[in-house]
């Protein structure tokens, strides 16, 4: 008997029971749509997630020390020389000070008191304007930097031409040379970035760098970077590298990130897997009717000369059909589903886009599945179809 | 003219066993079937004649004697071997058709090339001639078999019975869901069809039916106890309302004494060995 034989039979005896072949493939149908509406969430995300930080970000460390003495650009730049393997060694300074909303009302905002290099290090970009320079940095020129979300807070609109503006900041005005692309992901108040000694000596209220920013040079290994970084700072600073240190690169909490993902899908795996199970099973009841209810057409065609595996291969081929076809149903749905959830991701967390990523290696072990169960669970009944006797067969009413 | 033999049957046995028991369906019936002939094989229900079919049809195999299909024994084959001879040198014609009903015409009588090695270009080729043989309209070739008539739908299980080109086409009671009119046409279809060279042998238990046949053997409590032309129904008056128990006669004659004889060596013990 050929496959295209094959294939014609089981479209008819299929799509002569349509409705009852629909229900019985929804056990897969949902099995297949939660694997894949979560596998293809996760890439969204995690692709989201890559896209927002950048992939350079993952050359990224950040230090803190618990150190006796506020820490200083001459200590960062002591660091810088001891340690090679960094591209740019900064730093960046902590304070804040009342400023006034675009609705009029007094709110602290954010300063992060920055020398240039930091915002090659930090992987920022300007949306519009410009950095400033060393010099002006120097001169403490008041100038400052601001970012996309605190545009919208300072003056009600976000698409507000910003460059140039006048910014109040306690007693003092500065102008805003440039607006810097804020990331979606974290981002409330007014931030805003002003030279570190335009902060030192015209806002105050800092404690020297609180945290010192790294750029690796290419090709580093990060996770010894981290862990030569954290001996190195700890015995500059004379403190403990357990407590006194704390080296954090962007790249291990992608890596952890992405760990914590791997064990969501995993749990998603083990759900449907019992749904794809209690969906085989159902299969293999349909099957069984099948069997019983098309017994005169068993005989029939062993009568007209099918042999045992001939009548093997065409009850098994259903049970496939069916599965797969419930696979293809599933695929479709879970994908709708991906996009429905990141649609709704959207909308809670504004701004952020979360594009579901249908992977082809998803896709065809998803299908791999799916045989797989209709070979299992159609196995039996195709058997004992094969095993009919004809003549019993033809007499059965 | 000696023509070929078709089916040898010697001293065919069949027992069937079950939970109350064994029933001795098939007492030692021997025949033969010329090619070209038209044989009825008549008996009330229980006789064994449908046993009879099954073996001939090899969809079964007796539990003792030999049946030689176009000089092949099968008696003994397993079920893949008989069903490759049931593909390719057999028929079939059921008394409920037995057709696919949402399968089209055409594709009802390509159904048994699909297990054969017939190639896919000839096969609707053969089946449409099939067809045309039994006088099926051209149109109606896409139709579902089940918007059909009765008469329709057996015409199309001959052409179903016949696209394989068989050795042999067996037919069980094929009038006995229709009208008389229509098994008329059915049963001149066969005829047609024996005239063409096609060996039938018919199953009836009804000699109105028996009686379009060239030869008709008899069947009761699984043996056979007449095998004669037939010579008509007999109606009370009918001059020829001796005729049949002529033949009775002459057939118990020799015919008896070889049944309860049978040829030593030629009745082999299958019980049991069954695959």
């Amino acid at each position: 008997m050929r496959f295209g034989d094959l294939l014609y039979e089981t479209w008819h005896a299929l799509s002569a029971n349509k409705g009852r072949s629909l229900l019985t493939i929804l056990g897969i149908v949902i099995g297949i749509a939660a694997v894949i509406a979560m596998t293809s969430l996760i890439g969204g995300i995690q692709n989201m997630l890559i896209g927002e930080l950048g992939l350079a970000q993952a050359r990224q460390v950040s230090i803190s020390v618990n150190a006796m003495e506020p820490v200083d650009f001459d200590d960062v730049e002591h660091l810088a020389k001891g340690m090679p393997d960094y591209e740019i060694l900064t730093g960046s300074g902590m304070t804040s000070v009342e400023t006034t909303l675009a609705d009029g009302t007094k709110s602290y905002a954010q300063i992060v008191a920055v020398k240039p290099d930091f915002f090659a290090a930090n992987g920022s970009k300007v949306a519009e304007g410009r950095f400033f320079t060393a010099g002006e940095e120097a001169a403490a020129a008041r100038l400052a930097l601001v970012d996309q979300s605190s545009v919208k807070e300072l003056f009600g609109n976000a698409d507000v031409e910003a460059v140039g503006k006048t910014l109040h900041l306690g007693n003092d005005d500065f102008t805003i040379v440039g607006v810097i692309e804020s990331s979606s992901l974290m981002s409330y108040g007014v931030t805003v970035y002003l030279p570190y000694t335009t902060a030192e000596t015209r806002v105050g209220g800092m404690y020297g760098v609180s945290q010192i920013i790294g750029f690796a040079r290419e090709g580093t290994d990060m996770d010894r970077l981290t862990e030569t970084t954290k001996s190195y700072v700890a015995s500059y600073f004379n403190v403990s590298p357990e407590d006194g240190v704390y080296v954090y690169a962007l790249d291990s909490m992608i890596k952890q990130m992405e760990s914590m993902m791997a064990s969501f899908s995993l749990l998603m795996g083990a759900v449907a897997s019992i749904s794809l199970f209690v969906g085989g099973i159902g299969i293999m009841n349909m099957m069984l009717t099948n069997v019983t209810e098309r017994i005169r057409e068993i005989g029939l065609r062993k009568s007209l000369g099918a042999r045992r595996r001939d009548i093997t291969k065409q009850f098994l081929l259903e049970s496939i059909m069916l599965c797969v076809a419930g696979g293809v149903f599933g695929i479709l749905f879970g994908f709708l589903a991906a996009w429905g959830l990141g649609g709704v991701i959207g909308m809670v967390q504004a701004g952020m886009t979360v594009t579901p990523v249908l992977a082809p290696g998803v896709v065809a072990l998803a299908v791999g599945v799916c045989v797989l169960i209709g070979v299992v669970f159609g196995y039996y009944p195709a058997r004992r179809a094969a095993k009919l006797d004809p003549v019993e067969s033809l007499r059965y009413q | 003219m000696p023509a070929a033999t078709v089916v040898e049957a010697v001293d065919l046995h069949r027992i069937y066993e079950s939970a109350s028991g064994f029933t001795h369906a098939l007492r030692g019936v021997s025949l033969t079937v010329a090619q070209g002939e038209f044989l009825a094989i008549m008996g009330p229900s229980g006789s064994g004649k449908s046993t009879l079919m099954n073996l001939l049809g090899c969809l079964d195999t007796p539990t003792r004697g030999r049946y030689l299909l176009e000089g092949v024994d099968v008696a003994a084959y397993r079920e893949d071997e008989l069903a490759e001879i049931r593909a390719t040198r057999l028929g079939f014609v059921f008394q409920s058709f037995n057709l696919l009903p949402r399968a089209t015409v055409l594709r009802n009588v390509v159904l048994p090339l699909i297990y054969t090695a017939c190639p896919r270009k000839e096969r609707e080729q053969r089946a449409r001639a099939a067809l045309r043989s039994v006088s099926i309209d051209e149109r109606l070739f896409d139709h579902r078999s089940n918007e059909l008539s009765g008469g329709q739908m057996q015409r199309v299980a001959i052409a179903r019975a016949l696209v394989n080109n068989p050795a042999l086409i067996l037919a069980d009671e094929p009038t006995g869901n229709l009208d008389t009119a229509t098994g008329d046409m059915v049963l001149d279809t066969f005829k047609r069809l024996r005239d063409q060279g096609k060996t039938i042998v018919l199953i009836t238990h009804e000699p109105e039916v028996a009686a379009h046949a060239d030869r008709v053997i008899h069947i009761r409590d699984g043996r056979r106890y007449d095998d004669a032309p037939y010579a008509g129904v007999p109606t009370v008056g009918d001059p020829r309302a001796s005729a049949p128990a002529a033949g009775v006669l002459a057939a118990n004659g020799p015919g008896v004494s070889t049944l309860h004889a049978p040829v030593p060596g030629d009745s082999r013990a299958k019980g049991g060995a069954r695959p």
